[in-house]
Order: structure tokens, then sequence, then C-alpha cells
């Protein structure tokens, strides 16, 4: 009983249809990812597939909610709706129907929407801009770090931690990791050398959110040196300041 | 309180709760003659972020028939230091940390804003939470790969020392030793044999060990995890081998010849995680989330067989009693979801596939055990992906948002009976003096279990009247309800929530105004829609819709204002102007209809609308339509193929479907390019206006919805089309002119068709 079928279509029309449909629907992401940083893109997506959410917005829904769309409206007991009663009637001329051609224009300068508020901004919202991140910067404070817990951990905790930090090294040096990764980890470092490991922790959560084809083999070390570096006793330097430049004179 | 709506809305928000009638008639007999029961929908664990839960025990009442928790209705003598029970009128003494009360210096739960107060109380040893990982290994490379991710992923969102467990299964099902040593084991079962709870104890090892029995000590939490901790351990201990281990699952190696399905032994799986928790960590909070991408195709709870060329049953079928595996399977899993709703564990499925799953057989281990249903194409769409990272969202307070093991008790004043309940609840079977004869949805008792729920998880209760007809209005003129739900918070605490209301009785034979005005048509009509959809699922089809006409036309022959045999005189105040409608896309509801569905997503459809809240149930019976134009803000239209015009955008929120339609001159202008031009940025923003709104919409929603973005003419325009009144019809061309509304190529009734026979029939004198 619910189902439409077009009875009189052609082949033809139904094909052109799903290709228009097709078109449509690569379109629309698109103009979904507006603002840029806020949405993940899903390459591989299913059929009529929500929009994928960042970790950020994620955990900030329901806050600065606007009014829900929740209200109805009573059908009238008598006759049938003509037009929905609240319309105003200074609706335009109607358009004879089909060919864009004699579609006049949109009205100019006309709306009474309420403009969406910029509220949501998230940590990982700023332009992520791309510029050069040495691998170094990242991996050598975790280094770092991790022979700070050396003596807190299990020899086989210490290896299986190395080793991801190893695979980190190199993925990042084969040009696996994108540029959001790569800035986040900074982030990620800095926040751990300030011991902030709450802020810490919540970055990895959103890289394992976010990104978790990229980093899922080698992001657990990360969670695991940060629960173990909560544990150092406060004086113990968690990672010295380094610069790119120090790096290749420490390592020989 | 100035209107019933505000009245209603606020006792929502303070208390979970909605009845249908908020003033009660006081006798049996006008009680049966209101159509629609009395009854509530009640969300035990809804979000209170401004009530702080106490520190003490909650006081109860010393009659031991009763027990009802000390609230504001009761009645106290500061004076004396007693209180008298306001369900069975006991004077109680208050215990002596209550010495110093007075009526400037009460507890808490005396005063009126605490009509819903939560406890933290100390019973038993605190376990973390278990969440158990049964996972199909029939995918393709591709779905699993996703899979992979997704649980991984899950091991950053548990809490750190939550304990967490593998079993996969294809062919065998392989339960996963779990150690830091790197070294991976696993047991290896049958996927043809079914096993007992001792059987899968013993080939695991799980036996315990004799000699604790006989200290006749109360196991310490340590030995505990000890008995487990080959198959469960915590998070932040094993996170990195686990990860390790799921990284490298590979797809079932059973080779599928040419024309058959893959052998998939869900039905050993789930038995066998479901006697790993029953056997060590029984009455705890625990998950098992089955991972699944195909029907069991073989063993115990096989719903087909693995020849490709034989089809999985759809409704024709069971309709013509020609599902052959079906009862057998049913009976599988209803087993099972009857041993976990026992230990207090609930089972989750999420089921990726094009084709059905066997839901309609496994449906059982989700509805008794509170457990989460969710269907998808794959397991590589953000639909679930996104879904699955809900499961672990926080609330305001950084808590998680799921709760285990509740024990609901409903307590009621005496001329007030509990008929039942209906939800993702099991009966406990407490015999108790409130308990009505008459049973509606699960009832004869007045406990019921619920293993999991998180803060949306709403019940129905129906119940009874049973003062007689001209006895006097009950003592006190008000009657209460009391609703105790003890629970383990996901904290791992023990708490109870205090929940007590009260309304007014009325004669209905004198004040019968009050008590139409006092109803609340929206929960009249979630609880008949959910009488309706549990009647539909135990019993057989069509008289549910015949039961539900009938139902509607004495409510309206009841409460509407007409001459007799005068159907045009007929009007119905507005407490229960949206009701008809309200019935009338209930009977097209997927829930109620089973055409174009296929029974894995009735089931589907309907786990859902068992159990959830009002605001969502409604929009699942009716869907909401709001209209975007120049003209002015988005505001709500009617539900009808009128709606449908050219210069507009329309966004229908169906619950399990957001669709924005462009109207025909809309989609037109947007393909002409407009919004890109400067002069025509208001057109820009008329476009994004809706994917603005369907975007708080999708960040709120659980499950995550599918997302169609469509336009006038194309294909997947039918979402709307399909849902829409179909006031304008191939049918009748003639009098819908080139003014507004789009026709609907469908023989169905319309509402206004649907109303006039309404009419005829409430002002018939026959009927």
């Amino acid at each position: 009983m619910l189902f439409v079928t077009k009875k009189n279509k052609t082949q033809h029309s139904v094909i052109l249809s799903i290709v228009k449909l097709i078109i449509l629907y690569r379109l629309f992401p698109l103009t979904m990812v507006e603002p840029p940083l806020l949405y993940v893109r899903n390459q591989e997506r299913g059929w009529n597939d929500p929009p994928q959410f960042s970790y950020g917005l994620q955990t900030q829904a329901g806050s600065g909610k606007r009014t829900p769309l929740n209200k109805r409206v009573p059908a009238p007991l008598q006759g049938s709706p003509a037009v929905s009663p609240s319309l105003p009637s200074s609706t335009p001329p109607k358009m004879p129907p089909i060919s864009a051609s004699t579609t006049g224009p949109p009205p100019v300068g006309l709306t009474l929407l309420p403009q969406k508020s910029e509220g949501v901004m998230s940590f990982n919202s700023q332009p992520e801009t791309e510029h050069h991140i040495d691998v170094q910067v990242i991996v050598s404070p975790l280094k770092q770090t991790l022979e700070a817990c050396r003596d807190l951990i299990k020899k086989q905790v210490f290896s299986d931690i190395s080793k991801r930090l190893t695979m980190l090294e190199e993925m990042w040096n084969g040009g696996k990791l994108s540029p959001p990764v790569q800035k986040r980890m900074s982030v990620l470092v800095t926040e751990l050398r300030c011991r902030n490991w709450d802020t810490a922790d919540e970055i990895h959560r959103s890289l394992m959110v976010d990104h978790v084809n990229e980093v899922s083999q080698w992001m657990v070390g990360v969670k695991r040196l940060i629960a173990e570096a909560r544990n150092l006793p406060a004086e113990t330097v968690v990672a010295e300041d380094v610069k790119p430049g120090d790096i290749t004179e420490q390592d020989t | 309180m100035a209107t019933y709506l505000e009245f209603i809305q606020q006792n929502e928000e303070r208390d979970g709760v909605r009845f249908s009638w908020n003033v009660w008639p006081s006798s049996r007999l006008e009680a049966t003659r209101m159509v629609v029961p009395l009854g509530c929908l009640f969300t035990p664990l809804k979000e209170r972020p401004d009530l702080p839960p106490v520190q003490y025990e909650p006081v109860l009442c010393t009659r031991p028939t009763c027990k009802a928790v000390l609230n504001p209705l009761c009645q106290v003598d500061y004076r004396a230091k007693l209180w008298a029970c306001n369900f069975c009128f006991q004077r109680n003494q208050f215990p002596p940390s209550y010495a110093g009360i007075s009526e400037v210096n009460q507890p808490a739960e005396l005063m009126p804003q605490f009509s819903t107060i939560e406890y933290i109380v100390q019973r038993g040893p605190q376990t973390p939470l278990i969440f158990l990982y049964v996972v199909d290994t029939c995918l393709e490379e591709e779905d699993l790969q996703a899979l992979k991710e997704s649980l991984q992923m899950s091991l950053s969102l548990l809490p750190p020392d939550a304990l967490v467990g593998l079993i996969t299964f294809g062919r065998m099902v392989q339960v996963h030793e779990l150690n830091c040593d790197g070294i991976s084991k696993s047991y290896v079962f049958r996927g043809t044999k079914d096993l007992t709870a001792k059987q899968i104890q013993d080939m695991l090892g799980l036996a315990k060990p004799v000699t604790q029995a006989q200290q006749g000590r109360p196991m310490q939490p340590q030995e505990q995890s000890f008995l487990s901790s080959r198959f469960l351990q915590p998070v932040h201990k094993i996170d990195m081998n686990l990860t390790d281990l799921l990284g490298e699952l590979q797809r079932d190696p059973w080779p599928v010849p040419q024309g058959k399905r893959p052998l998939r032994s869900t039905g050993v799986a789930l038995s066998i995680a479901v006697g790993l928790l029953e056997g060590t960590l029984p009455n705890t909070g625990a998950r098992i989330m089955l991972f699944t991408g195909g029907p069991p195709t073989q063993g115990p709870g096989m719903v087909v067989g693995d020849e490709l060329k034989t089809p999985i049953r759809s409704w024709h079928d069971i309709e013509k009693d020609n599902a052959r595996l079906m009862k057998k399977a049913i009976k599988h899993y209803e087993a099972l979801a009857n041993r976990s709703a026992s230990n207090g564990h609930c089972i989750d499925i999420y089921a990726c596939a094009l084709d059905q799953t066997g839901l309609l057989e496994m449906k059982c281990c989700s509805n008794l055990t509170g457990g989460q249903i969710v269907i998808g194409d794959s397991f590589n769409t953000s639909l679930f992906k996104q879904t699955f990272q809900r499961v672990f969202s926080k609330d305001l307070n950084g808590e998680f948002k799921m709760a285990f093991g509740a024990n609901l008790e409903v307590k009621t004043s005496r001329e007030l009976k509990i008929s039942g309940a209906i939800g993702p609840c099991v009966s406990l079977n407490v015999k108790g003096p409130c308990i009505s004869e008459n049973e509606l949805g699960i009832g004869g008792t007045c406990q019921w279990k619920i293993c999991s729920l998180d803060p949306s998880t709403t019940l129905a209760f129906y119940f009874e009247v049973v003062n007689q007809h001209n006895a006097p209005i009950p003592q006190g003129g008000r009657g209460a309800v009391q609703f105790v739900t003890q629970y383990q918070h996901s904290s791992t605490q023990k708490r109870i929530r205090v929940t007590t209301i009260a309304r007014n009785w009325a004669d209905a034979q004198t004040q019968l105004q009050h008590i139409e005005a006092a109803f609340d048509q929206e929960a009249g009509a979630v609880l008949m829609a959910r009488l309706g959809v549990y009647r539909a699922e135990t019993e057989e089809g069509p008289d549910v819709l015949r039961w539900l006409d009938r139902q509607l036309i004495r409510l309206c022959q009841k409460f509407g204002q007409y001459n007799k045999e005068d159907p045009t005189s007929f009007r119905l105040s507005d407490s229960f102007s949206l009701y008809p409608q309200f019935m009338f896309h209930l009977r097209r509801s997927p829930f109620l209809q089973v055409f174009n569905n296929s029974p894995d997503e009735s089931s589907y459809y309907r786990h859902h609308f068992a159990r959830q809240d009002l605001t969502q149930s409604l929009i699942m019976i009716q869907p909401i339509l709001y209209s975007y134009s120049f003209y002015g803000p988005p505001e709500p239209v009617l539900l009808d193929s009128s709606s449908i015009l050219q210069d507009r955008i329309l966004l229908m929120d169906t619950f399990f479907q957001i669709v924005i339609y462009l109207g025909e001159t809309i989609a037109q202008w947007r393909t002409a390019g407009y919004q890109e031009m400067p002069e025509y940025e208001n057109f820009k923003h008329l476009l994004q206006a809706p994917l603005d709104d369907a975007q708080e919409i999708l960040q709120s929603r659980f499950p995550m919805p599918r997302y169609i973005n469509t336009e006038h003419g194309g294909s997947q325009a039918r979402f709307l089309l399909s849902k829409v009144n179909p006031s304008q019809t191939h049918n009748n061309l003639y009098n819908w002119g080139q003014e507004s509304g789009a026709p609907i190529l469908t023989d169905d009734v319309s509402l206004q068709v649907f109303m006039d026979h309404l009419k005829k029939l409430a002002v018939s004198t026959a009927s």
C-alpha cells in the first residue's frame, strides 16, 4: 500500500534518474562539509549514509540546541487541507510546470530564516594548516616519556609500547599519516609534556574516533603511555623541550 | 500552573512520567468507559543534571507488604517523629538519624521538589562493567576491516577498568584467551552442537574451585576476576594485545562453495557467550555485543540453510506456515534470552548486511534484556560506525549513559492496581497486593527487571482503577504511584531512584469535563500504540487494526460533541484534536503494517518503538514535517501531500530516516546555480537551513538514522511520498488544481476519508 510505483516511465528515464541521484548524492555531502573541519570525510559511504561527525562535534551534541523541531499541525476536521493554514498568501506567481529556463530566479534579499550562530567550535576546529612537522618532534618526547616510565612498567609492556612508537615513526616517515593526524599528534605531545594527561587522553580518543584507519595500530601504545605516565612522580621530567635540529645529535 | 500542557511538560521534565489521564476517574466502571486505559510512559533514568544523588539509604514503610519509600506525599508528625505511609497509611517511626528533623529542617525526600530522588547505597562488591564482543568473521574483507577498526576504536572509549572479552565465530566458535605475554590462545568449539552452561564452563575451565564454596565466605573481587581472567580482562591491561588480536582477525578460513552461504554458528556463539558470563559474573552489569553480517546457517538457532537457492523466510512464508526453521530457532534464542535476563546481562545485536540476518528469530535476545538492535547495510558505513560510537557516549557529568541490572518496582494507592508493563523488560514474578488480575502487556507482577537501560529507555505501565461504582472519592482525593528503580550505575555504584507522583480523583459522572481536559493525547496515543504493537507481536495480526479502530470510534463517541446521526456536527475538544490523526498514521506505520518490510525490518522497528520515550515514539507514529521558504522561519506543516509545494524545502523526520526534499522550483534554482551568486545569498541560506537542522537531529539520535537528500521527481522522494497523507491522489485528480501539493499514486485511504468514516460511525446510533 505504501509503495509508490512509476508505471509509465521507460527504462531509460529510470536509469537517468538513478544517475541523477548519484550525482546529487555526491554533491550534497560536499555542501555538508561546511564548515570544513567539523566533519570527517567518509569515502566509502553506504546507501543513504548519514554524514560523519567528528569526535569534537559529537561530544558537544546537545549543547546550544536550537528550538527542537517537534511541532505538529492538527488536521482540519472539515474538508481537505488545500493549503497549509499558516502560509502567507503572498506566494509568488505560480510557475508553469517543468522547463528550467522558464523558471524565474529566486526572490532577492528575502530571508526570514534565523541565521545559525557559529557557536560550535572544538579544540580541533582551528584550521589545521599544512606545515611540515618533523617526526622527531613527535616521537622523541614520547620515547623520553616511555624511558621515564621504564622502572614503573613490566618489560613486556615497555617493549610493546616502544614497538608501537617505532610503527608510528615508520608510518610518519612513509607519508602514511595525513596532515590532520600529524597536527593533532603534535598537540597531543604538547599536552603530554605539560602533564595534561586528561587533555592528551581526549586528543588520543578524538584521533581514534576520527582517523581510526590511520592510527589504530600504534595509537594504543600512545594511549597506554599516557595511562602509565600518570603514575610518574610529580618531579619527573616527562620530556624535554626539543627542537627539530637537536634530534639528530641526541640520537647519534 | 497555568495549563495542563505546562503541567504535563513540567511533570515529564521532573519525573520522567507522562500519564494518559491526569485526573483519574474514581470508579472501575467509569475508568473502562474512558476507552484509553489509565497508564503512563515512565523513563526510569530520565536525565536530571540538576539532581544530585543523596548518599544515604531510603527510609521504608515498616509494613512488610508495603515497604514504600518515604516521600513528599507522606504526612509527617514532626513532634512525635512519626510519618504515615501514603500508600498503606501505616504510621512509622523515623530512624534515629532523623532525630533532628522539624518543619524547617527537612530531609530532601520530604520536599515537594524531590518527587524524584536518587540514593547512592552501599550494597555488595562493586564489579567493573563487562563487554563481551561476539564477532562474526564470515564477512566481506572490507566489512571485516571496518568492523575491526570500530572494535579497536571502542577500546579507547570504554571505561579503562571495564572487563572485555572476545569470541569470534564462523563455521567454528573461538573463545579467545586474553593475556599480556603476546601469545594468543583460543578454545575452539564446533558450531553445530549446543552445549549446556555446565559443559561450556567445564570446557573453558571455569568451574569454581570447591574450596571456596566450602569456606562459605563471600568471594572477594580479586578472586572473581582471577576466575574470569583468561577470557575477560581489564581494558587498560590488555588494550595493546587485544588491538593486535583484532587487527590480525582473518575472514573465516573455511571455503564457501559456489551457490552456498557461509556456515555461521551464531546460535552456538551466543550460547557460549551467555554461558561464559553466567558461570563467571552473574548479576553484574554486562553487555554481550553481537556483530553479525548474515543469518545463522548451522547448528542450534539456525535460521536458513546454506543453500543460496533457498531464500530466507519472508512474511509470505510465515503466513503460509512455510518457515520451517523459525519456531525452533526462536525457541533457542528465547531460552538464551531468558537465561541472560536472569543473570542480569544484556545482549546487543549489530546486524549489518543487505539481506536479512535473522533478527526476527534473535530479537528476543535484545528485547528481553534491554539490549540494543542496530541494523545497517554494512559495517563500513558511517551509520554503523557512529551509532556504535554513541553507545559509549557520556552525559554532562562525564558518566556513561548506560546502566545495568535494574529492578523496577511499582507501588500504588489501594484504589489502583497494576495491569502490566510494556518495554525492554522481563517479569520478576513478584506477587503483591497491588497487582490487577486483568493483564495488559507483561503483568502478574509488581516488579520487572531491565538488564540494561539508558536515560531514554521508557516503559509503558498500565493501571486499573478498582474503586467500586458509586463509592465515594477515595480518602485524600488523590491517588499515588511510586516507582522504585534499583540499578547499577555506569560508575558501578548501586543506586536507587524513587519517583512518587499523585493525581486527583474525579467523579466521571459529574466532573467529566475535568477528566477530559486533563487527557494527554500524546501519551494516550503512544500507550495505545504500544498495546497494539505488543498485540501484533504476540497475537495474530489483522485483529489489531480492527481493535484500534473500535477503540478510536468508542473514544470519539464518548468525548466528541455531535448531534446523533449528523456527521457534520461532530467536534472534538483541543485535548483530543490530534488523537485521530495519530491513529490514522499508526495504522499506516511499519509497526502494524508489514507490507514492504521484511520480517527483520518489522522486528527492528518494533524493537525501537517499545523502548523510546514519548517524543521519539510519537515521531515514529506520525513523522514530523517542517517546511522552509523565503517567507518566514521554518514552520511545521501537515504531514500531507498538500504540503509538497514547488517553492518549499521539506525536512521530514521519521526517527529511522531524515529526509530533505527540495520542491520543484527550488531544485531548478539549485541546478541553475543561484546559490553561488552573491546576490542570491538568501537562497544559499535557504538551502543550508534544513541541512543544519537535520544535523542537529542526527547528532542526538540513537541509532543514527538514514539520511536522504532528494528533490522533486527523485526516486528517493518515495520516502516522503509514502509517509504523507495522500489527500491528493490519481483518483481524485479533479479536485487538485495546479495550486498546491503533489498527487500520490496510491489507493490508500486518506485522512479525510478516514475522518469522514470515523465521524459517521461515531455519531451513528447503531454502533
